[in-house]
């Protein structure tokens, strides 16, 4: 626990334990999420699927890389992740990215990776809403993963034709605004 | 379709019971929601509560309702 920290976080109005809360049950996200695109990816296949299989891979690692940075805030905050994977998995943010019935279906594929990506944004809008000009850090790191995740969002929604959104893949480093946090 | 009172609707709020919320007069069940386990929403929100003025301040719209079945209409006195 960051004691002083955590003292400046709720002079300025934020309360601590449900910002808390939200950080834990998003980090359950980006774990769950990593877990599950490990098997959406592994499953995009042939044709179609390939040509999806370097951006899943690259928000899969990412999602990973959210994880890992969110941890320590809980942890200064006086957070702590649940004892017990179940429990981890359950509080969840955001439902399972679960493989659909047919895999071979690159549009049902492509909207689990879709709709993962936009309860992320909805997620740390939140955040970020919640303590923007109140707790610095927090909201620093939450929109650099919001930065991502509106990537994330981009790449799978150009591929169900939604329209252009400017983006393309990653080149170099994954992370781009979540590695400043990892080092 | 079934009119429900305030005080009725609080005795839906997950926690043995199905997780009802009420937007704009409506009654819907987000029972089958997983963001809505035991009536619990995104830490803020509880189930068994008017939603309409906190849609104002959510990361989306109240297109999300559409996903759920309308289970009644809260009373117009609030019960």
């Amino acid at each position: 626990m960051a004691k002083v920290t955590r003292e400046m976080v709720e002079k300025n109005g934020i309360n601590v334990e449900q910002l808390v809360e939200l950080l834990v049950k998003n980090a359950s996200a980006e774990l769950t999420t990593f877990y599950y695109y490990t098997i959406l990816r592994l499953n995009l296949i042939g044709l179609e699927g390939e040509g999806i299989k370097e951006i899943a891979e690259t928000a899969r690692i990412e999602d990973r890389n959210h994880f890992e940075a969110l941890v320590p805030r809980i942890y200064e905050l006086d957070g702590k992740l649940p004892g017990h994977m179940n429990d981890f998995h359950d509080i969840s943010a955001c439902p399972p990215a679960a493989l659909p019935g047919d895999p071979t279906d690159i549009t049902a594929m492509l909207t689990v990776l879709v709709e993962a990506e936009r309860c992320a944004v909805r997620g740390y809008t939140h955040i970020c809403n919640m303590t923007a000009g109140k707790d610095h850090r927090t909201y620093d790191l939450s929109q650099s993963i919001l930065n991502e995740e509106i990537q994330h969002e981009s790449w799978f929604s150009e591929f169900l034709g939604e329209g252009p959104s400017g983006h393309f893949m990653r080149r170099g480093e994954t992370s781009p605004f979540v590695s400043k946090f990892l080092k | 379709m079934e009119i429900i009172t305030k005080e009725e609707l609080s005795k839906y709020n997950g926690q043995g019971a199905p997780s009802y919320v009420a937007y704009k007069d409506t009654v819907y069940d987000v029972s089958s929601s997983f963001l809505w386990k035991a009536g619990r929403h995104q830490v803020l929100h509880n189930a068994g509560e008017d939603m309409t003025e906190n849609m104002h301040d959510a990361p989306h719209g109240d297109n999300m309702l559409e996903r759920f079945p309308v289970v009644g209409i809260l009373a117009s006195d609030g019960g």
